[in-house]
């Protein structure tokens, strides 16, 4: 009996599978393909029928010229194609694109292809636009619940690893649970705004824009993925330690938290411009993982430990000192390879935007570091001989060092979104000309947007 | 899987509510069941809203319900082991279940009839809203066998509106010129 239940369990459980809306399923050319011969027509082919309209594929050329025909239905009313105006010279192609679903839906994508030249990925796309400041904000509410969350859980596991008291407890667990769901949200944020600049659609119409282009076609999209996945994981894992009181979950939810993490630094300028390499990448998780595990270690001490842990402060607090000076170390090294990385002259500094925003970086930095080396220098020895006295003001000047720090990752947001300055390798005249699309780069950051033509 | 998953969660809730709440719980993984099977969909989802990506809107729906199950499930099991004491914290679950419902209504934009997923999104979403009262009422009267019984009801009727088909299909005859033709 109990294996006839298990079996229709497992029948049950596996289903055909049905949906209203129309998906794509196949395109030609496909995501970023790199073709030799120029194609005569795009197509797309739906999983069931849609209704197209003249103007449902549009192809663009890297300066913005119209390169398709009216595009029209196929016998298989499932497939919607294009022809092409000429055969198509060198070039980077956006293909956008919008079809009536047969539950009367418009629903909206693009992707692009190269001839003889590789595709760009559909963020840098013709008329997709760069971030903007809600965006700015958006990442560094990212970095600060990153922060709250893995930071937070380093603290346990690097520096109060035994109990706290019940309180205490409690409000370490509210914290990092806060810090959990806005990294879940805000990250699930910050895609679909990468996605909105992409698409350049109405909100209405984002609402039924197809994504998939962008997150199999882009490592920002790949990132998206396997960071959601994974911090969902680390959630859960943070959850089992609150509900068990057992802290061993918590030193795997900290690895997979940090190793997840590196999802930003292997889809950011680490990973994706001229001169990334590993060390690159790694220096860029040393990075943010230092601030995040120093940030969130300061707010735990001046919110948790401080106030509510009155016998742990003292060695708590002693404990972190000797952290926090590794982690700024780490910090330091790291952020200084990749500065000489991404600005190889010291003129960059003052002449360029992304050297501008590096530089209010770095006085944020040295405030930061300020604070902390009065806590080192001052409150550090006190609090060794003894002095309970200290202890009244302590949490304050704590949290307004995480204050300093957390205004660091501010600027730290708009320098992700900001694109550093292009390294110029040494290049004779011919070959510059021969030079493709790496330094053709779309000029379409500063087009308008398409939000009126994009319309059926 | 979902559906499997909201029949099982039936089946033990209509147990519980058949035999009573001291007899379901004599074997204690018995009182754990329901609330893990919950907070485990909530965990599965996320691979289908980051997986399920051909609009924004199924992706934020799909999203959605995985941070509301697995919150009413984290609720309930923290409720099972005495880690959270007052019976009004079910009333995250009943929230969870309003969430899940606005989620389905405000994603399927068509009238009832427009199709068969029309119909269906429709009725899950209005089951889903009347979960969350039998919840409500579930709160003042824990120990009442109606109140029970009429949520696990709930359970296995959204089982059954996810084991059908979504798609094309017309509900009634075919009412929308747009809809298009039927697939089979």
């Amino acid at each position: 009996m109990r294996r006839l239940a298990v079996v229709a369990l497992l029948a049950l459980a596996f289903p055909a599978a049905a949906f209203a809306h129309a998906s794509l399923q196949h395109t030609g050319p496909s995501y970023r393909e790199r073709l030799q011969t120029a194609p005569r027509r795009v197509w797309l082919d739906f999983d069931q029928t849609v209704k197209a309209l003249p103007n449902s594929i549009q192809v663009y050329s890297s300066r913005g010229d119209v390169v398709s025909l009216p595009a029209r239905n196929e016998k298989n009313a499932d497939y919607v194609s294009a022809q092409l105006r000429r055969s198509l010279p060198r070039d980077a192609y956006t293909v956008r694109w919008h079809v009536i679903s047969s539950d009367g839906h418009v629903i909206s994508g693009l992707f692009t292809f190269g001839v003889r030249t590789p595709a760009p990925p559909p963020t840098e796309a013709y008329g997709a636009s760069g971030p903007t400041r809600t965006e700015h904000v958006v990442r560094w509410l990212y970095f600060l619940s990153l922060a709250l969350f893995v930071g937070g859980i380093g603290f346990r596991v690097l520096v109060v690893r035994g109990p706290l008291p019940p309180r205490a407890e409690k409000r370490f667990y509210a914290l990092t649970a806060i810090g959990a769901l806005a990294t879940l949200n805000v990250g699930i944020a910050a895609f679909v705004l990468r996605a909105e600049d992409a698409l350049q659609l109405p909100f209405s119409r984002l609402l039924y824009g197809d994504l998939s282009a962008i997150v199999g076609g882009t490592r920002f999209g790949q990132a998206f993925v396997a960071m959601t996945l994974g911090f969902a994981l680390v959630t859960a894992l943070l959850f089992l330690s609150w509900l068990t009181d057992r802290t061993v979950f918590l030193l795997p939810a900290f690895l997979l938290g940090l190793g997840f993490a590196s999802g930003l630094s292997l889809s950011g300028h680490s990973a994706a411009d001229a001169g990334a390499s590993w060390k690159s990448e790694l220096a860029d998780w040393v990075h943010l993982s230092a601030a995040c595990i120093w940030i969130g270690g300061l707010v735990q001490l001046a919110v948790v430990v401080l106030p509510l842990a009155p016998d742990l402060r003292r060695s708590a607090f002693l404990r972190f000192s000797s952290v926090a000076t590794v982690l700024v170390a780490l910090l330091i090294a790291a952020g200084t390879y990749l500065s000489i990385l991404r600005l190889p002259h010291v003129h960059d500094l003052w002449t360029t935007g992304y050297g501008h925003v590096l530089l209010v970086k770095l006085g944020l930095v040295a405030l930061a570091l300020a604070w902390g080396g009065i806590h080192r220098l001052v409150a550090v020895p006190a609090v060794a001989r003894g002095g309970e006295g200290l202890f009244a003001r302590l949490p304050r000047s704590v949290l307004g060092e995480s204050f300093a720090a957390m205004a660091v990752l501010l600027a730290a947001a708009i320098l992700v979104d900001s694109r550093p300055p292009p390294r110029v390798p040494a290049q004779t005249e011919l070959s510059r000309k021969a030079s493709t699309f790496e330094t053709k780069t779309f000029v379409s950051r500063s087009t308008p947007f398409f939000r009126t033509e994009a319309g059926p | 899987m979902f559906a499997t998953g909201f029949l099982v969660l039936g089946l033990c809730q209509f147990g519980e509510a058949i035999v009573g709440t001291e007899v379901w719980r004599r074997r204690a993984w018995r009182a754990y069941l329901w609330p893990s099977v919950f907070f485990l969909m909530g965990v599965l989802m996320w691979p289908v809203m980051t997986f399920f990506t051909n609009s924004t809107i199924h992706m934020l729906a799909h999203g959605t319900w995985a941070e509301v199950l697995m919150i009413a499930g984290a609720t309930e099991l923290a409720l099972v082991r005495g880690k959270l004491s007052s019976p009004w914290w079910r009333l995250m679950t009943a929230l969870a279940f309003a969430v899940s419902g606005s989620a389905f209504l405000i994603h399927e934009q068509n009238g009832w009839f427009f199709q068969r997923s029309s119909f269906l999104h429709h009725a899950m979403g209005w089951t889903l809203f009347g979960a969350a009262i039998v919840l409500l009422a579930r709160c003042i009267r824990p120990r009442s066998v109606a109140t029970g019984s009429a949520f696990a009801l709930t359970f296995v009727v959204i089982a059954v509106m996810l084991y059908c088909d979504r798609d094309l299909a017309p509900v009634f005859g075919h009412l929308s010129p747009i809809a298009g033709a039927p697939h089979r």
